[in-house]
């Protein structure tokens, strides 16, 4: 039940970092990448390639193994797993592996990881057991013992000829204890740094939610659902005990915690209870469930779409028609997308657009682009107002004789200061610590939706 | 004088240009290690060199330049083992970040130059007794990372001292380290487990996790050994940390598989379900973490219930795992295969939840494949008809493998649910009808398995029967759209085996009208047909002689397909051919064989009768559309993920005929644990934190918690002789923590005021306000 190993590979398949793999053949890791990059070119569209790779029997090896890869950054990271590994396990290891090296560099890209490649390393020895268990994943307390690169410690470090490091240097007296080694392991909870200090105490929240849907060809919803997300990002000191509370808490149905959230006070009483991290993560997750869930629960689908479309021999043509539905919010970064097919060639639309109050200014019709690579048509319309409708009429070439166009248009949105579940904070109490805090809620909406013609 | 002038001018000049040279890179040097490490990475080869000299340097930077350079080179895959005996020197380094180095460096490379690691042992020996947790535990890690059987001993004794630190994380290295023992010398087994029981009833649920890791490495089969544990794990186990969760609630699954009864389901119509109480609290203990925001402690829940739990809490688990679908492309993938399997056996929990199995085109191949097959799975009276549509409209896809599945799925309908019939049969009827070949042959294929169980299990039911043969006689209008041989193949066949008709309507006395056709046209393009293709014909003009022998054009047709099948360039075609012909010899005037004129008289002649029976009769056996196997694995596992045998050694334990004696669980201390996870959790609190305490469980103080440890310890020193002794380190050790007892005790009182607090609170109700406005900054109010 556990992980072989992890290897990071920049965009073009070639290995950046990998764990030790002490135990293996020497040829293990290399079986696994080479998997990978075979299974990665065999594959004509990327999202095709199936996220388990089934890995052969090396040599002086019997046993068969499994590679799991996500994609990050344009990079591919790699989990290496046999026998009775969960590869659930192995995708949640990477999951978590992955978000701290979002908190630790920002972004995450080959770039960044080539500059702080000796973090990488100290990272993956401390949350990857040699043994192939995952440990410390809580950023909180990995920043304790590895200590993140900031520009200071680079200056400090370039700067101070060959002295002693500003670390030795500041503790002095005998005792090797660097900068991290003083405060490590100190906190109770596991989660949370002990000790902090701000002397601005802010917590914000951000309800995220986003709706996958599917349309069928008759324009009826098949199915609809909206995931939410409280984002948090604490800035508190000392170890500050909150008590929030909803004045519609029943929209959140399915939630999933992060550790610090007291479950039984969330079942018994439908409040969030938690001493909170220091810093950005999720606080929940949850499902909306709309009030009268008739036997689906499918939330209604904001925007109306219709499309038309001929296909012919070595062509097709095309109508479409986008709207919103809400009447308060506007929609922003509407991208439409159609996959024309592997034999697709070319494509000609022409946009337009009535009654949306914006005119023809500034992009406001929308644009569209043919992308010659991956075979898709893509159509954006940056704000789609409240009222008025949008349309591309077009038609597009095709090397076979049958086009096959894929059977649905996959439309994204974004809706600022929105939520579908219109989730509503009561209250924030702070108990445990006597300074006042500033706290801030925001929501906002995105939407992925598939609608078959 | 002018020309030696020149010259020292020339020399000047150059060996000004080495020192600016010089100076440059110099500086540039100092440049790149402001910028990052990213050239460090990227870094020629000529660097390499100066690597030995910068360890040997005295200067930190150097040191840790030359470090960083080398795990750079580790991460090409280059071997530096030849820089051990430098790096080891530096295994003392006052300089934190050097030494993490080098640890990396030393675990990769230690197993190749046991002697020179051996040179580092003293130096961890000495940092287990440093004053910071930090560095025991990693000097714990990297001393048992080290793989030299020469220093079992001394890493025994280390994880021994380390398992009764006072740091819970350094325990935790303790149980982490054990493993790796055991895995270098297996004789130290008895020693490593008694380290591992002792771990094992840690009163911090930090090292719990690794002690279970510990536990499944050491002696997974001593499960006796956590009897006495049992329903403190079970307690604690909300407070493991995630990746402890999922190790300790596979260990309770099995435990309580081997040791605990069946829950026993009865008949009745109420059917009430007897649990027994100490499953009763693992399944109790395990619900709520199915709130897990970790996938893998979702799933390690989902079988503690579904292999351990009685029916009624199969409901529980749905929601959960239909929320992991949502988490990431990858996950969904996983998780689909694990929630086809519980399918298989329930199919009832998610057959309501059928929308949330709908393809996407944004889904992976793999995907869409297993989405299809839970929608079979599920398909029942009351969801067949959105689920029929929905398998339609997959058949439309791009992908010709999900095409293949869908189709496949859509013929398994009727099976199941032989009322679908009508509507499977037009849909299929009509993807014959568009124009994609794949769409087309994958029908026909699907189609001819379903006219063939029509038309053999129904024959009695005239009404259903009539609309087979419609679609064979539709598929024979339409043999020249198919191209696909497979395709061709069967609906040849179909046309042969079903073209008979009773009295003399049609143009051709006893065979449908449609037929002949077909047998005109396939003999047309004989020449140029795929094998498969061509036996069939020879079949078709065979069956269609032995129906209508009198017929004169059948009669030359089939001569014509049989003189083109003597001289194919395949064998079994020319066999065949040679079979049919001898077959017919008798029957038909029109079909003749050359070579048997002379040779062959002698041979049994059939009558026509006969000769229809060995071709048609009989052929019409019932062929089950099969359900994709999901195999003998278990949830979770790997082998069920890629469908191959992975060679695991993980096996589901069998349910005992009755669990063993519950009393052998029976602790004493049991109540006082209720207490223990709050005050371990709080016991190294710093002096500077908050006076109000954090607890992880609510739970409520037992005011009898020392009478009870020595009860117990008196339990132990009378029946347990090698438990009890250890019992009584423990005992030990806990007065020790007397003082942190005490601690715990003035918690639990503010514990009990927490509550009046909060409503002191209550009075300066601070209102959060949604913004609605802004949605560029956060609305911050202050108060």
């Amino acid at each position: 039940m556990a992980i072989d190993g992890l290897i990071i590979l920049d965009s073009t398949g070639r290995p950046i970092i990998q764990s030790g793999y002490t135990s293996y053949p020497p040829g293990y890791p290399i079986l696994h990448v080479d998997a990978l990059n075979t299974e990665l070119s065999k594959c004509a569209r990327a999202k095709d390639v199936d996220p388990v790779i089934y890995v052969g029997p090396g040599i002086g090896d019997l046993r068969g193994s499994a590679c799991c890869h996500v994609e990050v950054g344009g990079m591919r990271i790699l989990a290496s797993v046999s026998r009775d590994a969960d590869p659930l396990v192995a995708f949640a290891f990477l999951q978590a592996f992955v978000d701290v090296l979002v908190d630790y560099f920002g972004t995450v890209n080959a770039a960044t990881l080539k500059d702080n490649f000796d973090t990488v390393y100290q990272l993956l020895e401390e949350t990857l057991d040699s043994s192939g268990h995952p440990l410390t994943t809580s950023p909180n307390a990995l920043r304790d013992i590895v200590l993140p690169p900031s520009l200071i410690t680079k200056l400090i470090a370039s700067i101070a000829p060959s002295g002693p490091s500003p670390a030795s240097g500041r503790t002095g007296a005998g005792s090797l204890a660097g900068a991290g080694a003083g405060a490590a392991f100190a906190s109770p909870i596991p989660w949370r740094k002990a000790g902090v200090r701000h002397n601005h105490n802010e917590i914000l929240f951000d309800v995220v939610e986003d709706m996958c849907a599917t349309i069928g060809r008759n324009g009826a919803t098949l199915s609809s659902l909206v995931w939410g997300k409280i984002e948090c990002n604490a800035k508190l000191s000392g170890t500050p005990d909150l008590t929030m509370t909803f004045t519609n808490p029943t929209v959140m149905t399915n939630c999933a915690f992060h550790p610090c959230v007291r479950l039984q006070r969330w079942s018994r009483d439908k409040v969030f209870s938690f001493v909170p991290p220091d810093g950005q993560f999720v606080i929940a997750e949850y499902q909306y469930g709309p009030p009268h869930g008739a036997l689906s629960g499918n939330v209604p689908v904001p925007i109306a779409f219709k499309a038309n479309v001929t296909t012919d021999e070595n062509e097709g043509s095309f109508t479409l028609t986008i709207s919103s539905k809400l009447s308060t919010k506007p929609m922003e970064n509407v991208i439409i997308e159609h996959y024309l097919g592997e034999d697709s060639t070319g494509a000609q639309c022409s946009t337009s657009s009535s009654g949306t109050g914006l005119g023809t200014v500034g992009g406001a019709e929308g644009s569209w682009m043919y992308d010659h690579h991956k075979h898709v048509l893509r159509w954006e319309i940056p704000n789609l107002t409240t009222s008025g409708s949008w349309s591309l009429r077009g038609s597009w070439t095709s090397k076979s004789k049958t086009p096959r166009p894929d059977r649905t248009y996959s439309i994204k949105f974004d809706i600022p200061s929105y939520t579908f579940s219109a989730l509503k904070v009561d209250q924030l109490r702070l108990s445990s610590e006597a300074y006042k805090m500033y706290k801030g809620v925001r929501g906002r909406s995105k939407g992925s939706i598939e609608w078959r013609w | 004088m002018d020309s030696i002038n020149l010259n020292a001018f020339a020399e000047n000049a150059s060996r000004l240009g080495l020192r600016i040279q010089e100076s440059i890179s110099e500086h540039t040097r100092d440049l790149n290690i402001t910028r990052g490490a990213g050239n460090i990475f990227d870094m020629a080869d000529d660097k390499v060199k100066n690597i030995g000299k910068q360890l040997d340097s005295s200067s930190d930077r150097e040191k840790l330049d030359a470090m960083k350079r080398l795990i750079a080179l580790i991460s090409k895959g280059r071997n530096v083992s030849n820089y051990f005996p430098q790096v080891v020197k530096n295994v003392a380094s006052q300089n934190l970040e050097i030494r993490k180095l080098v640890y990396i460096y030393l675990l990769r490379y230690a197993e190749q130059e046991p002697d020179l690691a051996l040179l580092s042992i003293n130096t961890f020996q000495k940092d287990l007794a440093d004053p910071s947790p930090l560095i025991r535990a990693m000097a714990l890690r990297v001393l048992s990372g080290i793989k030299v059987p020469m220093i079992t001993s001394v890493v025994v004794l280390a994880i021994k001292k380390c398992a009764a630190d006072t740091s819970p994380y350094v325990r935790k290295a303790s149980a982490l380290a054990i493993p790796k023992c055991y895995e270098l010398d297996s004789s130290q087994q008895p020693t490593l487990i008694t380290v591992i029981q002792s771990l094992l009833c840690d009163r911090s649920p930090l090292s719990i996790g690794s002690a279970v890791t510990a536990f499944e490495a050491v002696c997974p089969t001593r499960l006796d050994l956590l009897h006495l544990q049992y329903r403190r794990l079970c307690r604690i186990l909300v407070d493991v940390d995630e990746w402890g969760q999922v190790d300790l609630s596979n260990l309770l699954m099995r435990y309580a598989r081997t040791m605990l009864p069946k829950p026993i389901v009865s008949q009745d119509q109420d059917s009430n379900e007897e649990v027994d109480p100490d499953l009763q609290l693992l399944l109790s203990s395990a619900e709520p973490l199915l709130q897990s925001r970790n996938p893998a402690v979702v799933l390690a829940v989902t079988r503690v219930i579904y292999y351990c739990g009685p029916p009624s809490y199969g409901a529980k688990i749905v929601k959960p795992l239909l929320r992991l679908l949502g988490m990431s492309k990858a996950i969904e993938r996983v998780t689909l295969v694990y929630i086809h399997k519980i399918v298989r056996f329930y199919p009832i929990l998610f057959s309501s939840h059928y929308m949330r199995f709908f393809l996407r085109s944004e889904d992976a191949r793999e995907v869409k494949k297993s989405k299809i097959q839970l929608l079979m799975g599920i398909t029942t009276l009351d969801n067949y008809q959105a689920i029929l549509r929905e398998l339609i409209d997959a058949a439309e896809d791009v992908d010709d493998e999900v095409v293949g599945s869908a189709i496949h799925a859509i013929g398994f309908c009727v099976q199941l649910l032989p009322s679908t019939t009508p509507q499977c049969l037009s849909a299929l009827t009509s993807l014959i009808k568009t124009k994609h070949d794949i769409v087309v042959s994958k029908a026909v294929v699907v189609l001819k398995s379903l006219v063939q169980n029509q038309l053999s299990s129904s024959a009695t039911n005239t009404e259903v029967l009539q609309s087979p043969i419609s679609i064979v006689s539709q598929l024979a209008k339409r043999v020249d759209d198919i191209r696909h041989f497979e395709a061709k193949a069967c609906v040849i066949w179909l046309v042969g085996q079903y073209c008979a008709t009773q009295g003399g309507s049609g143009v051709v006395e006893g065979v449908a009208d449609w037929a002949p056709d077909v047998l005109r046209k396939s003999a047309k393009t004989f020449a140029s047909e795929n094998v498969t293709v061509k036996l069939q014909v020879l079949s078709l003009a065979a069956k269609l002689v032995a129906l209508s022998p009198a017929h004169k054009t059948i009669g030359q047709i089939s001569q014509y397909v049989f003189d083109l099948g003597r001289y194919d360039m395949n064998y079994d075609v020319r066999d065949r051919r040679r079979m049919l012909v001898a077959l017919l010899s008798g029957i038909s005037e029109y079909v003749t064989d050359e070579d048997s004129d002379a040779t062959s008289q002698g041979g049994i002649v059939l009558r026509r009768e006969q000769v229809i029976r060995v071709l048609i009769d009989g052929k019409a056996g019932v062929l089950e559309i099969e359900r994709p196997d999901v195999g003998q694995h278990l949830i979770g596992s790997l082998s069920l993920v890629t469908g191959k045998d992975m060679q695991g050694d993980e096996i589901l334990p069998e349910w005992l005929e009755s669990g063993i004696d519950p009393s052998l669980r029976q602790v004493e201390e049991e109540t006082t644990i209720k207490v223990e996870a709050p005050r371990a959790i709080s016991s190294h609190r710093p002096s500077n934190s908050a006076p109000t305490p954090v607890v992880l469980t609510e739970a409520s103080a037992h005011p009898q918690e020392k009478k009870d440890w020595r009860n117990l310890d008196d339990f132990y020193a009378e029946n347990e002789e090698e438990g009890g002794q250890e019992q009584s380190e423990e005992e030990e050790s806990d007065e020790e923590d007397e003082e942190e007892s005490g601690d715990s005790e003035d918690e639990d009182e503010e514990l009990g005021t927490e509550d009046s607090e909060e409503t002191e609170d209550g009075e300066s109700e601070d209102h959060l306000e949604h913004d609605s406005s802004n949605h560029v900054n956060h609305t911050v109010e202050s108060i």
